[in-house]
């Protein structure tokens, strides 16, 4: 099978992972099951067979075009769900992960198709420091973003429970402090990854700052500032939320501009 | 055939219930000596606070009926008062049906509750210890589990809480998570926050502390509650500490404003605040609600979301009871007799159709099933 089809098959499972959910959230029935992450592992899996060809192709880190470093973003944040998101009791995670991955590759899709293939970029000389880069900071944007997802859940459960009306995410959703504290936990995992790749970065470039690694120092300073500022508890857990939403646009920008 | 008499919270008073209620000490015996009575050959006795049920496979109906209400006359020393005890009986597939609803909760007091699911198993293994079910009972109660599990897992019959005391309880545990690290304060020691406060203690928060303007009441509550008491001048300051807040004082005009509460919240470093005011006329301006990290619930909105919790239940009977078909139809149960819509509700519950179930071997639906 060839790999855009690989592609979209597993844009279809996140597709379909997410769903699912809906109509089982929409019928209040929503629970974490097998059928549920079964799609989401098989659309990883996918995923992982995806990067393969793309790595074999390369010879290298499958990041070198926008398709490449979407669909590699899409795996880290699922990845980083199955690994953190039963550990922070966050199980609804995957419900508000799946429609972001469905978009970042659905876009993977349509730039694969409008572009046509793109061409191996195999390197002369595989630079360790550069890989673990782009590996290492692709992998801390997935921390954010799911940082990002969390903030989401905690802004629609706090509406809910201002309204007194609450619709049947509410039961589904997790308490605002869990919300509150994965938020944090995320962010600091993401800042630890990111440091990594900054400090590889520093390595990869012979020792220099370059205006891309610059860009990661700002989004770096700029997290490690919203945790800072959320730990000295000097705004509500509301707005701490609300800034990690807004703070993902600046991975996001990065990568555009990439 | 399979047998099921009994009396429940909708057919008896307590005074009825309290005089059939099997002690846990003497039911083993008492399982042993009903399976020893004329046409009984296996027995399980459901006794719960608002329920005795015998459940039975017997051989003559007729006949184990007849001994089974002797046997409790003569157990419970009831006398001429048996001839007033309103006993309902099912039998065939109709004590199968009743049974897999009672599994669902969908006979108990609060509609879909989960309490009677763990007291039926529990029934359940205790027969089986005194040795008092074999095939055909083990096959029913197994079925029964099966079906309770399902019913509440593809249907939302236990969705939401149906009391203000549980509601209070789902909100906080939404905003807090485990409730082991959160402190509570009462302000106006009245029974409905007497009973707030100690559904959110039985849920596992962590201390609570109570003021009121008569002192001695607060101190008399507190040592009732486990908590400790603070002076009525007092409760603004402890408001910086505590995590629930519950109010219910008879002030005539509300006592919590939005400029105390802000000062409040600057001080609690980011840690939220659940209000509950059960005090008519409310104790807080509803302007609290809107400041952030700020959650108030005046007894409208709990009683709204209680009663919403009722209706949604009341409307999944329906889907509940398809659930239950559809088992029963899987296992071949009903098509030896029609179910009614609904369990009987009249004096003598027997259902119609049941003797067409019971009289032959074929239409025992465990043996056949």
């Amino acid at each position: 099978m060839n790999t855009p089809v690989l592609l979209a098959l597993s844009t279809l499972c996140f597709l379909g992972g997410f769903s699912f959910a809906v109509v089982a959230l929409r019928t209040g029935l929503h629970r974490p099951s097998w059928a549920n992450l079964g799609i989401m592992i098989a659309g990883f899996l996918l995923q992982c067979l995806v990067l393969r060809d793309w790595g074999a192709l390369h010879g290298r880190c499958p990041i070198t075009n926008v398709p490449e470093v979407l669909v590699f973003l899409g795996w880290s944040l699922v990845l980083l769900y199955f690994i953190l998101g039963r550990a922070f009791r966050l199980s609804l995670l995957g419900v508000f992960t799946a429609p972001l991955v469905f978009l970042l590759q659905a876009v993977a899709l349509v730039l694969l198709l409008a572009h046509g293939p793109y061409p191996p970029e195999k390197l002369v000389q595989t630079d360790i420091w550069h890989e673990l880069h782009a590996a290492v900071s692709l992998l801390s944007f997935g921390a954010f973003g799911l940082a990002a997802m969390a903030g989401l859940m905690y802004l629609v459960q706090d509406r809910q429970l201002k309204s007194h009306h609450p619709g049947q995410l509410f039961y589904s959703l997790p308490p605002i402090r869990y919300l509150t504290d994965a938020i944090a936990r995320l962010l600091g995992i993401g800042l630890i990854l990111l440091s990594g790749g900054i400090v590889s970065a520093y390595l990869m470039n012979a020792r220099t700052f370059t205006p891309h690694v610059g860009l990661s120092v700002v989004i770096w300073a700029a997290y490690a500032g919203l945790l800072t500022w959320h730990f000295l508890r000097r705004g509500s857990p509301k707005r701490f939320a609300g800034a990690a939403v807004i703070a993902f646009l600046l991975p996001l920008v990065q990568l555009a501009l990439l | 055939m399979l047998l099921c008499l009994g009396i429940n919270h909708k057919t008896a008073p307590v005074e009825v219930r309290e005089k059939l209620a099997f002690a846990d000490s003497h039911l083993h015996e008492a399982i042993r000596e009903m399976r020893r009575l004329e046409g009984m050959e296996e027995t399980v006795v459901l006794s719960t606070c608002n329920r005795v049920e015998i459940y039975s496979a017997v051989n003559d109906p007729e006949r184990a009926m007849e001994s089974l209400r002797e046997y409790l006359t003569r157990h419970f020393d009831l006398g001429d008062f048996a001839q007033h005890i309103d006993f309902y009986h099912h039998s065939g597939v109709a004590a199968a049906w009743h049974l897999f609803r009672v599994a669902s909760g969908l006979d108990s007091m609060v509609l879909g509750e989960t309490e009677i699911f763990g007291q039926v198993k529990k029934a359940y293994a205790t027969a089986q210890e005194a040795g008092g079910t074999a095939r055909r009972l083990n096959k029913l109660f197994q079925q029964a589990f099966q079906v309770g599990k399902l019913v509440r897992s593809s249907t939302r019959i236990t969705h939401g809480s149906t009391s203000i005391g549980s509601v209070a309880v789902d909100l906080a545990e939404k905003i807090f998570g485990e409730l082991s690290g959160c402190q509570v304060m009462i302000v106006g020691a009245g029974e409905m926050s007497r009973r707030t406060g100690t559904s959110l203690l039985s849920r596992g928060a962590k201390s609570i502390i109570v003021s009121n303007r008569s002192h001695d009441r607060a101190v008399e509550l507190a040592e009732e509650m486990g908590g400790k008491a603070v002076r009525f001048d007092d409760w603004e300051e402890t408001m910086i500490h505590v995590d629930i807040v519950i109010t219910s004082t008879a002030a005539p005009h509300s006592i919590i404003h939005p400029a105390m509460v802000e000062t409040v919240m600057k001080k609690r470093r980011g840690r939220s605040l659940f209000i509950i005011d059960i005090a008519v006329p409310r104790d807080v301006e509803p302007a609290v609600n809107e400041l952030e990290n700020v959650y108030l619930y005046d007894i409208d909105a709990l009683e709204t979301m209680a009663s919403e919790a009722r209706e949604e239940r009341e409307r999944q009977i329906t889907l509940c009871e398809a659930v239950i078909q559809s088992h029963l139809d899987e296992n071949g149960i009903t098509a030896l007799a029609p179910i009614p819509d609904r369990p009987p509700t009249g004096k003598d519950r027997s259902r119609p159709g049941n003797d067409l179930v019971g009289d032959s071997p074929e239409a025992d639906p465990i043996t056949h099933s």
